[in-house]
């Protein structure tokens, strides 16, 4: 495993924990999913623990806390997927990334397209993991899945509980990541984030997913999209990731749609390895068509 | 994106397998890929051999050993012996192949019929397989195949390069991907007298319908049973083309829930842009799915 260390850049006026590592070569930037002072478990640089090591072993990674989680203070003017997105184009200039991979999960998902429809130049494919967020919906049922939370909300238990319940097993719901989780939920951008700052980005998902559509019902999505789903994950079902594929796949000729085995929200932890050869599977192969 | 290259494949090498004078190609050095193509003996309106795998063979063999047989029947193989035109005959002779070879368990990959066949073998001699990918297989889907139907009555008659190119541009989203080089190597087997003696058989005496058929159902309701009941202990992965006429998506769903239920190393592909062949109409894509899940599985 290729070694990785913490590093704090300026993106957008922004000062910005990233976690990176692995050789300067085909980049990938991974964004956590999760809508800070909504989502019960703290997301972060830190949910890719199980598989950054493994993409830098053979090339260039790099992992922020997104502004309003981790150590990575809150937006001003409160959180939004447009402004998460030009955020993310600014933090790929400072880190001096493009061409780069986005790799998003479920809310990260949505802000890597937002970008990709923004920049194309910058990004060479996008990565869509367990995007619940993502997807079309329709009238959808209202998930269970985290209906009774223990109180308090984002205490370590309650949060191993949300983590849990989002899993097929537990086995990657281990102390180190329980203590992160806790820690983060400690800080002051989540903190910030409960007294309502985060709020506005769950306002701002709807017309986020509008432009998406609209966007690819009338003309292609300008880079490649793979879309990483799990067969356990009780927030995207494996029909909403197909929908979401039949859309982007209309006019984008390079779409690829997987679905990884015994794993929930959270496939990159569950299951790393399969998580790894399918990612690696698409950049390999998008790299050898050009 | 431009038609894929025609890369020739290896020159040809022959081997007794199971009592068939069997040729074969091989390229590359590590484990040991074995590819089965799709189609069967005695049809006079295509025909499959080994240079199905043209595009895969040359660059997953610089990380593989990847090998390339034409299966009893086909190609340039001898036919069965004792008119025993059934794919337990195919199976059986995949198996002696690669026994023959004295390979190390192989990662087996099985595309349309030879999905079938690779499927069967895999669950009858698992001690054979390191893992197993499926490609665009109706005839492994329990959904309902529609070859018949997109198929039906060819505008051209049989033997001829317009029949053969009709079937495969029908099989195909990007018609451009049939290339001049891939109805060569139709027309070089269809060609082959003793091919012609297949078709004879199958047609003209009625095994197809008497014997191939009939005994294909038989050993599809048993191998179906067999995945649902969890008897494949193995990596497997199924990669679908999304635009397929043939055979529809949601097989590979369906096929992938039987699987997966057992063996937690199980994925779901599917490929956009792509009919029947997503190996010939998106190669670089595709092998590299297959070197990564193969690398995943070996682990």
């Amino acid at each position: 495993m290729n070694s990785l260390a913490e590093k704090f850049v300026a993106a957008a006026g922004t000062r910005t924990r990233v976690v990176q590592g692995g050789p300067a070569r085909e980049p990938i930037l991974f964004l956590h999913g999760g809508v800070s002072g909504a989502t019960l478990y703290c997301s972060g640089a830190h949910i890719w623990s199980p598989c950054l090591g493994r993409f830098a072993a053979g090339r260039r990674v790099a992992a922020p806390d997104l502004p309003g989680f981790g150590e990575t203070p809150a937006p001003e003017g409160g959180a939004a997927v447009d402004r998460a997105g030009r955020y993310v184009l600014a933090l790929i200039d400072a880190l001096g990334l493009a061409p780069c991979h986005l790799v998003g999960h479920d809310e990260g998902g949505l802000i890597a397209l937002w970008s990709a429809l923004e920049a194309p130049a910058k990004i060479r494919s996008v990565g869509v993991v367990a995007g619940g967020a993502v997807a079309p919906s329709g009238d959808s049922v209202a998930s269970l899945a985290l209906l009774n939370p223990p109180r308090p909300l984002w205490s370590r238990a309650a949060q191993a509980w949300a983590l849990e319940r989002l899993s097929h097993a537990p086995h990657h719901i281990t102390p180190d990541l329980l203590d992160l989780c806790a820690a983060c939920a400690g800080a002051p951008p989540h903190c910030d984030a409960i007294t309502g700052a985060g709020r506005s980005f769950l306002a701002s998902i709807a017309p986020a997913k509008a432009r998406l559509y609209a966007h690819c019902r009338e003309r292609a999505f300008p880079v490649p999209v793979q879309l990483v789903w799990a067969r356990n994950d009780p927030l995207a079902s494996v029909e909403q990731g197909m929908a979401l594929f039949k859309l982007i796949a209309e006019r984008q000729r390079a779409t690829q749609f997987h679905v990884i085995n015994r794993a929930g929200s959270l496939p990159f932890r569950e299951q790393p390895e399969a998580f790894h050869a399918v990612v690696s599977a698409f950049h390999d192969g998008i790299a050898a068509e050009h | 994106m431009s038609p894929a290259p025609d890369p020739p494949l290896p020159e040809g090498r022959w081997i007794e397998a199971g009592g068939v004078r069997t040729r074969y190609h091989e390229a590359g050095q590590g484990e040991p890929i074995v590819f089965i193509y799709g189609g069967n003996f005695g049809t006079a309106d295509s025909a499959s051999s080994a240079y199905t795998w043209n595009v895969n063979l040359a660059p997953l063999a610089a990380r593989f050993r990847a090998i390339a047989f034409d299966k009893v029947g086909q190609g340039h193989t001898d036919n069965p012996p004792g008119d025993d035109y059934t794919m337990a005959a195919v199976v059986r002779h995949a198996a002696a192949f690669i026994e023959a070879l004295k390979l190390p368990p192989v990662h087996l990959v099985g595309h349309s019929r030879g999905g079938f066949a690779a499927m069967r073998l895999a669950l009858e001699q698992q001690h054979l397989i390191r893992s197993l990918t499926i490609v665009n297989s109706g005839t492994l889907s329990p959904r309902v195949g529609t070859n018949d139907v997109v198929l039906a009555q060819p505008p051209h008659p049989s033997y001829t390069r317009e029949c053969a190119r009709w079937v495969y541009e029908n099989y195909c989203h990007d018609r451009a991907i049939v290339t001049e080089a891939w109805i060569d190597a139709v027309m070089e087997v269809l060609a082959l007298p003793k091919y012609r003696a297949s078709v004879d058989k199958m047609e003209k005496e009625g095994l197809k319908t008497s014997r191939f058929l009939p005994a294909l159902a038989r050993d599809k309701r048993e191998t179906l049973a067999w995945l649902a009941e969890g008897c494949l202990q193995r990596p497997v992965q199924f990669v679908w083309g999304a635009n397929d006429r043939t055979a529809a998506v949601e097989g590979a769903r369906d096929l992938f829930e039987m699987a997966a239920a057992h063996e937690r190393r199980a994925l779901l592909h599917v490929v956009n842009h792509s009919g029947h062949f997503p190996f010939r109409e998106h190669p670089e894509r595709f092998n590299a799915l297959l070197a990564n899940f193969a690398a995943w599985a070996s682990a």
